[in-house]
């Protein structure tokens, strides 16, 4: 009998921690599918249904609609910055994991108190200088800023390394390999999990970014801008009337690239905890 | 010795941290001072381009052979492609394409690379002074932001005039909104960002209209609500300014002064929560007015040209706008005021092709293109001749608009306005719930709007 009541008791509790979290994306989400272009406060439910405004955000750009354009300018700088940086991140923890070298201790609680200043600090900077080198308002330097960076944030991936036993690279250094061989060969395929985490989450900061994107892009030209910029804009106060269901739609469209991603990468990520190398 | 080699670099890299962390600090001083340091230096090519393309202008009749048109000067003058970077509003894009099209058109001989960017009137001062360098060089603004833009070097002075006489061909009042200390920074583009009511006439008649009290009492019967953005400074102001409470921008550019706590506030205060109390007057902010007008809700409101069209749409034949009507406050009646409101183009002095841009901004602002602004989205012209086509002087919203100008006036007011006055229209409009007293209620907003700026 106790036993059924704490039962119900958890469920209701998550069941209520459900509702509402997915509440305002189920609203974002029937919204999307509205008749009425405008903000309706009334209804929960939008009362006429159409696909309209997914048609209008693909099909029929106009000067304030380029989803299109906004979704291949924040597609490709996401690609580029994930493969920069994924690649940085993987670097720097081999190096920090695995190696020997002098200073290597002070390195890594330098680049560790570095990584902790919050980017935002020195945003400005980044500006000036980036448009000292005319990189502002250019997809080049958005990815520049997104992926210099990303080799400081190598704690995490360095912590997986650390579990993967020194004998199996001491083992293929007797066999002759190098470096570049145990760290291809050996490491890489080991540390899919990790791969998987890095990937996902360098893809993430570019994907969503709205701060430096806005910062950057500030000529205004609607087909340089990324999603992120691009939906902002919709919900100026002089559109938000003509808009607000077709940025809903925009924004359940932003969230199947990461979603594909996910499920993708999932297998590796299962596999990857599953699958061992040293076996008791 | 480990840890010694550990501890230098730790604090070495604390250091850099510090430095770092003022780097963003220190770089964005110098990016805010920007433009007032080097506003003397920038403006001087930029006051000469001007001048030097004047000067013939004004020896013209003496030097007919040498060309009588600044224009054909500045043409001459010009050598290469003229880049220029134009910002008008997300709805004036296409309009604004149109135009750039036919000023190509009109001056065959010169190659121009001109791109159009979207940046809202409302929002262009705070685009414009992230980094007035990179800012475009003909923009679009309203009004009220021409103080900070001048301070900050932002505006080109217009001191030349190439094809139409700016000052006096446009109305006194946007002319004004468009100069600072006298001098005129701005082309005016618009007339209309002012607000006044709307309302249904199968419900209200004529001179129902012309008292709020008695509006209220129509409306009650009819089951129908009146919306006004109470909550909202720009809005509220109309009940205490029609009172005759003053509400001004201090010469500092910046503080303000304010007597809504003096003789007769608590009347102005009693008569707003007297109004709000029937729930026929509601408080509605204006994205839930478009929906509550389209639902029928709503049969009046206090709202400016931007929607119009929502309200043509809903009410159809019965679209009716007219001035905004009077209020009983402490047994007489008042004339609601109202802020009036320009949109305005402006020249970056830091353009590289001042002229163009001077040129440019005279294109988009001249009567044709006002007239062509009123025929594609309704927007009332500032330009005289254009302002009184017949089809303006027909336009509900517009002779609405114009009727109002007489109470309204130019909106100049610090940033500290805006949140006390917010709470001020908040606690009103939802009746008074913690049964404050009222002049205790003004002083306090009062002591908010006229808070020193730090």
């Amino acid at each position: 009998m106790k036993k059924t009541i704490n039962f119900i008791l958890r469920h209701v509790v998550l069941l209520l921690l459900a509702v509402v979290w997915l509440i305002p994306i189920l609203w974002l989400f029937v919204t999307s599918f509205s008749g009425y272009k405008g903000i309706n406060t009334s209804h929960f439910f939008p009362e006429t249904w159409t696909l309209d405004n997914y048609a209008q955000l693909f099909l029929r750009s106009d000067s304030i609609v380029q989803y299109n354009k906004w979704f291949l300018n924040t597609l490709v700088i996401a690609i580029f910055t994930c493969l920069i940086s994924t690649i940085l991140v993987l670097m720097v923890s081999y190096t920090m994991s695995k190696l020997r070298f002098p200073g290597r201790k002070s390195l890594m609680s330098f680049s560790i108190i570095l990584n902790m200043f919050p980017g935002v600090l020195s945003m400005i900077a980044i500006y000036f200088i980036l448009k000292t080198f005319n990189l502002t308002n250019s997809h080049i330097g958005m990815i520049i800023v997104y992926s210099a960076g990303a080799g400081l944030g190598f704690l995490i991936c360095k912590g997986f390394m650390d579990t993967i036993s020194i004998s199996l690279s001491e083992a293929a250094r007797l066999e002759g390999a190098s470096e570049a061989k145990i760290f291809w060969k050996i490491i890489i395929p080991l540390s899919k999990p990790i791969i998987v985490y890095t990937v996902i989450s360098s893809f993430l900061v570019p994907w969503g970014d709205f701060v430096f994107a806005k910062l950057m892009l500030n000529f205004g030209i609607a087909t340089d801008w990324t999603v992120a910029i691009g939906l902002f804009n919709m919900l100026g106060k002089s559109m938000i009337n003509k808009y607000f269901s077709v940025f809903c739609a925009g924004g359940v469209v932003i969230s199947v690239p990461i979603s594909i991603l996910f499920l993708i990468m999932q297998k590796f990520y299962v596999e990857g905890i599953t699958g061992g190398s040293v076996k008791g | 010795m480990k840890k010694k080699v550990l501890a230098t670099l730790l604090a070495t890299a604390m250091t850099v941290g510090c430095l770092t962390g003022c780097g963003g600090g220190a770089a964005e001083t110098p990016a805010a001072e920007a433009p007032a340091a080097e506003a003397p230096a920038a403006e001087e090519p930029a006051a000469e381009a001007p001048a030097a393309e004047e000067a013939p202008a004004v020896e013209a009749p003496a030097t007919a052979a040498e060309g009588t048109d600044p224009v054909a000067n500045l043409i001459a003058a010009t050598t290469g492609t003229v880049t220029l970077k134009v910002w008008a509003s997300e709805e004036d894009q296409d309009l604004t394409t149109k135009l750039l099209d036919e000023f190509k058109a009109a001056y065959p001989d010169v190659t121009f690379d001109i791109t159009l960017g979207a940046e809202s009137e409302s929002t262009a001062k705070d685009t414009v002074l992230t980094d007035v360098e990179a800012a475009a060089d003909v923009y679009a603004f309203a009004d009220d932001q021409i103080n900070d833009l001048v301070n900050a070097g932002a505006l080109q002075e217009v001191v030349a005039n190439y094809t139409f006489d700016v000052v006096n061909e446009n109305a006194t009042g946007a002319v004004e909104a468009a100069a600072v200390d006298g001098k005129v920074y701005a082309y005016p583009m618009t007339a209309d960002n002012g607000y006044f009511m709307f309302y249904d006439s199968s419900v209200f008649s004529e001179s129902d209209v012309q008292s709020l009290e008695k509006m209220v009492e129509v409306a009650d019967a009819a089951g129908k609500k009146i919306a006004m953005d109470i909550s909202n400074g720009w809005y509220i102001y109309a009940f205490f300014q029609g009172a005759g409470l003053e509400l001004n921008l201090n010469d500092d550019g910046l503080t303000n002064t304010c007597t809504w706590n003096g003789p007769g506030g608590t009347d102005v205060a009693q008569a707003i929560l007297d109004l709000t109390a029937s729930n026929v007057l509601v408080d509605m902010s204006d994205e839930d007015m478009a929906t509550q007008i389209a639902e029928g809700n709503v049969a009046a409101c206090v709202n400016g040209t931007w929607r119009a069209e929502t309200a043509a749409e809903a009410w159809g034949d019965n679209y009716a706008a007219t001035k905004l009507p009077t209020f009983k406050a402490g047994g007489k009646d008042y004339q609601m005021s109202s802020y009036s409101g320009y949109k305005l183009v402006g020249v970056n002095p830091h353009s590289a092709n001042v002229g163009w841009a001077m040129l440019l901004a005279e294109f988009l602002t001249n009567e044709a293109a006002q007239t062509a602004r009123f025929e594609a989205r309704g927007l009332g012209p500032a330009n005289l001749a254009a302002a009184s086509s017949d089809a303006v002087l027909a336009n509900p919203a517009i002779s609405a608009l114009a009727a109002q100008a007489a109470y309204a006036t130019p909106q100049r007011v610090g940033g500290n306005f805006w949140s006390p006055a917010e709470t001020l229209g908040q606690i009103l409009a939802s009746g008074n719930p913690d049964g404050t007293d009222l002049q205790e209620l003004l002083d306090t907003t009062v002591e908010g709007i006229t808070a020193p700026v730090e």
